[in-house]
């Protein structure tokens, strides 16, 4: 049913039942004020969105975690031998050496100049390399360079991982479940730090305070919100569901696509049109950058970057930029009277209605572009999958071509994430194997197969 | 031998040296600590100057030729054309009068599709923004109005900084009674992107003025969205701009409420603020086609009015 006119927002937060009450537009029960009702989304902002607590007061930093194992490896000193007859015996038995800090000491004096250079240089070698490369938790010179605005202006990228999918209480999550996000986190935080971009993983089990508001689904436009106003200097975010793996981490966002955008971005949907969206809006009451099928032309004024696949838009790895016109769409994403209308027919939610809002708004078009699917998005070939059975070179993810990253879309329904994540990932490491890797497998290992006909692995 | 005495030492020795080269600072073993000591400013110079890259979403700033569009959508199919002809009028002669520029259209150039056809000022309001792009407002005026006070320009009646932060009503509901959605408390004029006022029972949205900048083109059509043309709101476009302004906060913090009399008070004075001498604008609002109580019959004596201010 439609009201006549569209309800309020009602005191103390939310949206009131549509059609549960029609007084709700006019007189919006303000004298309910005090009501334990709250509007989830303005709660959480409070929390801030991910579930997580701001601070944690364990297992942070090195020495508090660590401090056990470093204080035990200490040298010891007595203060002095004590009075009884036990501990004198016991130090003269011991000697001074007790304390392995005094051992090591004593080795230095023996030997000889020479010796102790081969010793030390390895090993300031291996620091020096630990410092430049970072390790898997502490980021390292590298990262910080890449961060900066002469080495590659790394912080002006943000990537936000949904995490914690399909948590709650109702579907517990498995080995399996946990395995997927574990892997899923790694490989992005490795990734990110590699490139000094930012991470962000944000909960999306909150998914169930936003049913209650009939928001399922748009949680994402507060995370990004979120995000945005947690990286002020940020530019572009990257969002990227759970199920999807960064294929090449050898690839820079930057080298990939953002030194040559206008190469791979088509502002012209006609390129590319699942949903057959008449492309340039023919209103004669529109100015001639709404009625081109590109918009200004220029590659500035693309704020959304995001991929088709077989069924249209699909919002599993985009990119927005921070802008003006980016916070009009995260706050226009979302509305009662659209949502009212439409949501029986929006089975992909948040998608539908950007898809329906691209259709309707001129102003989203003119700063939408589009990527090639395979640039940010590969699916495997189970998704979107059709009679033939071939790899669509517009959809599927070819190795040949090294692509970037993969998205294991809708494997949640009837197809195996867990197997498939570990396929890709497996995959990605002997892709991307080192040069000593190389050399056991494909050289050692060849010749001891041929010498004994077995197969090993070093 | 006998040689002479060598001369004498001055007593009076010249008080400084003459300069072995130039420039004493540039001797060969200082010359690398400068060298080091440059290059080590220039790098920090480098390092710090922070490059004012523009922002990639800079807006293009319109000149203001014309500043202010009125706008206005006329019904010529059921009102009396000689009605019509003094609303043009009006318009086109204030406009004359003080640079801007006069946009008339009728209501049935635009397509609604199936939706009441009070939403075509909307497509005018876009269209007055392809017309004429290098505006700095536009000023729908709905066509049931006349400008009174033909002397003043929109400059000082209402777009001035100082005067707008004057009238702008902060921190009150922004449909009347009690919505609890209010307007901003702590809004600057220059932030102000659309001046609208309010009557008894809401927004009056038959006089509102829009800023032109990318803006506008997201106000202005995601207001004529046809998913809102299609919801059936009792008072069609009136009641969706009450709906966005209220949900969506990228609208609320670009408006500005002003008082109803400086933008459009009624003939009658149950439903909101009435006109008294001296206003900008009167609005006829709720007056019948023809008939008792007809927009003609009831604008005659304002049009009067007006126009011996024109001298006409």
């Amino acid at each position: 049913m439609s009201l006549s006119r569209s309800p309020s927002p009602v005191p103390g937060g939310g949206w009131s039942s549509p059609g549960l009450n029609i007084n709700s537009g006019r007189t919006s029960p303000a004298n309910v004020g005090g009501s334990s009702v709250s509007w989830e989304s303005a709660k959480m902002r409070k929390h801030g969105a991910n579930g997580y607590p701001s601070f944690s007061t364990q297992n942070q930093g090195f020495f508090t975690r660590h401090m056990r194992r470093i204080s035990s490896s200490l040298p010891r000193f007595n203060s002095g031998i004590g009075n009884t007859y036990a501990e004198r015996e016991k130090f003269e038995r011991e000697g001074y050496n007790a304390a392995s800090g005094g051992r090591i000491r004593s080795f230095f004096a023996r030997v000889g100049r020479r010796l102790k250079w081969r010793i030390l240089l390895p090993l300031i070698i291996i620091c020096t390399i630990i410092v430049y490369y970072g390790t898997h938790e502490a980021p390292g010179f590298v990262h910080w360079w890449r961060r900066s605005s002469i080495g590659g202006n790394g912080e002006k990228f943000v990537i936000i991982l949904a995490a914690n999918v399909g948590g709650g209480v109702m579907e517990w999550k498995g080995a399996r479940e946990w395995a997927i996000e574990r892997d899923s986190v790694r490989n992005k935080r490795k990734y990110a730090t590699r490139w000094g971009y930012d991470l962000e993983i944000v909960d999306m089990k909150t998914k169930k305070r936003y049913a209650h508001e009939w928001r399922e689904s748009w949680e994402k436009v507060d995370f990004l919100r979120n995000t945005m106003r947690k990286y002020p200097k940020a530019e572009w975010f990257w969002w990227l569901d759970l199920n999807t793996y960064v294929m090449e981490p050898g690839y820079s966002l930057q080298h990939h696509l953002f030194n040559h955008l206008d190469r791979h971005v088509y502002r012209d949907i006609n390129d590319f049109n699942p949903l057959n969206i008449t492309h340039p809006p023919t209103d004669q009451y529109l100015d001639a950058d709404a009625r081109s099928p590109v918009g200004d032309g220029k590659i500035n004024s693309v704020n959304l970057m995001l991929s088709q696949d077989c069924s249209g838009f699909n919002l599993g790895s985009f990119f927005v930029r921070r802008s003006d016109w980016t916070e009009q769409l995260l706050d226009i994403w979302w509305d009662p009277v659209l949502y009212e209308q439409k949501h029986m027919e929006w089975e992909h939610k948040e998608q539908d209605a950007l898809e329906q809002l691209y259709r309707t708004q001129p102003w989203i078009r003119q700063h939408t572009g589009f990527l090639p699917q395979r640039m940010i998005n590969s699916f495997p070939p189970a998704a979107c999958a059709d009679d033939s059975g071939l790899n669509n070179t517009r959809i599927h993810y070819n190795e040949k071509d090294r692509d970037f990253v993969v998205n294991m879309a809708g494997c949640e329904w009837g197809r195996d994430c867990w197997g498939e994540m570990y396929h890709y990932r497996e995959f990605s490491y002997w892709l991307n194997r080192n040069p000593w890797e190389l050399f056991k497998e494909e050289i050692v290992a060849l010749i001891w197969f041929k010498l004994t006909g077995q197969r090993v692995k070093l | 031998m006998h040689y002479a005495y060598p001369a004498r030492k001055s007593s009076n020795p010249p008080p400084f040296r003459p300069r072995s080269t130039r420039l004493p600072g540039l001797r060969r073993s200082r010359l690398r600590t400068i060298g080091i000591v440059a290059f080590a400013i220039f790098a920090l110079l480098w390092l710090f100057s922070n490059p004012s890259v523009p922002r990639p979403d800079r807006e293009r700033v319109p000149s203001g030729q014309p500043p202010v569009v009125i706008v206005t959508v006329i019904d010529p199919t059921s009102y009396n054309n000689a009605y019509l002809k003094t609303i043009r009028e009006n318009r086109e002669q204030y406009a004359a009068k003080h640079g801007y520029e006069a946009f008339i259209v009728k209501a049935y150039d635009y397509d609604t599709q199936g939706a009441p056809q009070s939403w075509s000022k909307l497509m005018a309001m876009r269209h007055a923004l392809t017309k004429f792009p290098e505006c700095k407002f536009i000023w729908y005026l709905d066509q049931d109005a006349y400008i009174m006070d033909v002397n003043k320009s929109l400059e000082e009646h209402i777009l001035g900084q100082r005067k707008l932060e004057g009238l702008m009503i902060k921190n009150y509901p922004v449909v009347p009674p009690d919505s609890i959605i209010r307007t901003f408390s702590h809004l600057r004029a220059d932030n102000v992107d659309l001046i609208v006022s309010q009557d008894r029972s809401g927004l009056v949205a038959g006089s509102v003025i829009v800023r032109n900048s990318e803006w506008s083109k997201f106000f202005i059509e995601t207001w004529m969205d046809p998913l809102y043309r299609s919801y059936n709101f009792q008072k069609a476009e009136r009641h969706a701009l009450e709906h966005i302004v209220q949900w969506h906060p990228t609208i609320l913090s670009k408006l500005a409420l002003v008082p109803q009399r400086t933008l459009g008070p009624y003939t009658r004075t149950d439903q909101g603020d009435a006109y008294q001498d001296g206003d900008f604008v009167v609005y006829f609002w709720g007056c019948a086609k023809s008939g008792q109580g007809s927009c003609e019959t009831e604008s005659s004596s304002y049009y009067k009015k007006w126009s011996s201010a024109f001298g006409n």
